[in-house]
């Protein structure tokens, strides 16, 4: 596995870096994307000074469209061809739809969905016949299950999950291997740190940490599975939904959605996002 | 100059509040309780009853001081309500920034922990390396959150500088956060008897007089908006329980306890815990960090803050000789 290089987005925080990591420990080298002034350079310095891996850094706005070109011609020109493909960069939200504005939706499908789709194809021009590749696309298990307050953030997970099998069907026989990360909730974010923790029972113990759902990850996209869903509590539940009559869902979901517009829990999504509205740049 | 000191009666605050007051200065001592034991006995030692979750009482101990330490916080493995870590580490630390803020104080200094950085691949850390884990310890993960407020009020202009001392030790109370003299006192009476894993694991642990001198030293030259990291020596559980062993003459068999053994007693412990309600003795998240090491580098400090660091086997030394005076 000495000479495979992963191109990681969204790799300055959260799951992004702890996958980062997770490839440096298998000896993979890296190019890393994230936004400007998201701390990659320090990201990389360290994992330089840590592991024994190249590291090349992209910093660039995956919502402006000229960007993705550049990716891989940048790559071309320092003569670096990647193997992996690990499309993480996305954008969550937990909020009533009209809570947020247009441009928030515009740029989250397009983060979302779009970004996973046209480097996907880019990738692919520039591998070889011979070598394995792999790819592993970033999904949620909000793309399996309605949640409520996750409308768009579902859909274009919903949207992945679709085009990831789809893409998997497609390049079955061949030396690709496309794979889908279907996580629960992750403690990444300071808002999440807040909201998570303010859960309880069963919804709290389904919260996993970043570096445990990377380790899964990486390690299923290796074994090559179709997709990989981290926690037994998660695995639960996707086979439950797999039983339980469209009906009976359709009570539980009304049910927690009544919960959750309760005030109590409204309070607390107000504080983080405040506190998410002042931490973040 | 009048200064408060919030967490006066805490393992680094009564050790703060005492020295400052020696300097000179009239050392406002927020307490829950004034008639606290480890409340330092100084004449320059007001005490205020107060909490940091009760603004007003803040307002009456800030008054006239122009200068804050903001060292108290819930340093504890568990405690009965966990909603407690955020109220008091977050919401308190907030309290005490819009109180500092309100009043025009000319520096502030908030005592983290290097619990925020977290553990280690390979080369100590430093104040700017990326966190490699999420954050499961509620203690780790609030002091956290009250970094990212300090850092709100840094950013709009308030005077403040963190400090992040490591594990710290030294001559003090023991009290729930100061582990090493709880695992020293245990040593020299015979109660303690275990290494976890093979003993390899490795820890920065600092003095604690070091650590005092510099908060007083991040107050002087500290620079608004940066976090120093506090810390001493990196050493293993091995050399750690070697030094002990050296320094009180004392010789004890220990034995190492396999990591996945602490792992199954954690869960047992969080089992009880969850069932019964009663405090455990340890915690699964606390097992797991015990597959890392935690060593950090306090260049910064030394370059910036002409911070010194006590060899360890000198401060260890005098620690000893501390609790068998006080303690034992």
């Amino acid at each position: 596995m000495h000479h495979l290089t992963a191109i990681v987005t969204g790799a300055s925080e959260g799951l992004g870096k702890c996958i980062a990591f997770e490839l440096a420990n298998y000896g993979v080298n890296l190019v890393l994307v994230s936004l400007p002034e998201s701390g990659l350079p320090q990201l990389c310095d360290f994992i330089k000074k840590n592991y024994h891996v190249n590291v090349h850094k992209i910093e660039t706005d995956l919502c402006r469209f000229e960007n993705y070109e550049s990716i891989f011609n940048e790559l071309k020109e320092a003569g670096i061809r990647v193997d992996i493909l690990i499309n993480n960069a996305g954008v969550g939200n937990f909020a009533l739809f009209l809570d947020k504005s247009l441009a928030f939706y515009k740029s989250q499908i397009q983060l979302n969905a779009m970004v996973p789709v046209l480097l996907t194809r880019l990738f692919l021009e520039q591998v070889k016949d011979n070598s394995p590749c792999y790819i592993l696309n970033v999904g949620s298990l909000g793309g399996r299950f309605i949640m409520p307050q996750k409308q768009v953030y579902g859909a274009t997970k919903s949207f992945v999950r679709y085009f990831t099998n789809c893409l998997r069907l497609e390049l079955c026989d061949t030396n690709v291997s496309v794979s889908l990360l279907s996580p629960g909730g992750i403690n990444t974010k300071p808002e999440l740190l807040v909201l998570h923790n303010s859960l309880k029972g069963l919804s709290r113990a389904s919260i996993l940490e970043p570096e445990a759902v990377a380790r899964i990850a990486i390690k299923g996209m290796f074994a090559g599975k179709k997709e990989i869903v981290p926690g037994r509590l998660n695995q639960l539940l996707v086979l439950l939904d797999s039983l339980l009559p469209a009906e009976i869902k359709d009570i539980i979901m009304k049910r927690r959605m009544k919960k959750i517009v309760s005030k109590n829990t409204h309070i607390q999504s107000a504080h983080a996002e405040s506190l998410l509205k002042e931490s973040m740049p | 100059m009048k200064i408060l000191v919030t967490g006066a009666t805490g393992f680094i605050g009564q050790r703060l509040a005492i020295k400052l007051a020696k300097q000179g200065n009239e050392v406002h001592a927020l307490c829950r309780d004034p008639f606290h034991p480890y409340l330092a006995e100084h004449h320059n030692v007001k005490p205020f009853k107060g909490d940091i979750l009760d603004k007003q009482s803040l307002l009456n101990a800030i008054k006239d001081c122009t200068q804050v330490y903001h060292t108290a916080a819930m340093a504890k493995m568990w405690t009965h309500d966990k909603s407690e870590f955020h109220r008091v580490n977050v919401s308190g630390t907030r309290n005490v920034l819009e109180v500092a803020e309100l009043s025009g104080i000319e520096k502030m200094v908030y005592t983290s922990s290097c619990g925020v950085i977290g553990p280690t691949i390979n080369e100590p850390l430093s104040e700017n390396d990326p966190r490699i884990t999420g954050f499961p310890i509620d203690y780790e993960r609030t002091k956290y959150l009250a970094e990212l407020e300090v850092n709100n009020f840094a950013k709009r202009g308030f005077p403040v500088v963190t400090v992040n001392p490591s594990r710290v030790y030294g001559e003090g109370p023991v009290t729930d956060s100061n582990t090493v003299s709880k695992m020293v006192t245990g040593y020299l009476k015979g109660t303690w008897r275990i290494i976890p894993g093979n003993g390899e694991q490795i820890a920065n642990y600092a003095y604690l007089d070091d650590v005092v001198n510099g908060h007083i030293a991040a107050m002087k030259q500290g620079k608004i908006g940066q976090r120093y990291i506090l810390g001493g020596e990196d050493i293993s559980f091995n050399s750690f329980f070697d030094v002990v062993q050296r320094v009180s003459g004392k010789k004890k068999r220990l034995y190492h306890l396999p990591q996945p053994v602490i792992k199954f007693y954690s869960y047992v412990e969080w089992l009880k815990t969850t069932l019964t309600g009663l405090p455990p003795v340890f915690l699964p998240e606390f097992a797991d960090r015990l597959k890392y090491n935690q060593k950090y580098t306090s260049q910064k400090a030394i370059e910036q803050l002409t911070y010194k660091i006590t060899p360890f086997e000198e401060g260890m030394e005098r620690t000893v000789n501390y609790i068998r005076k006080c303690i034992i």
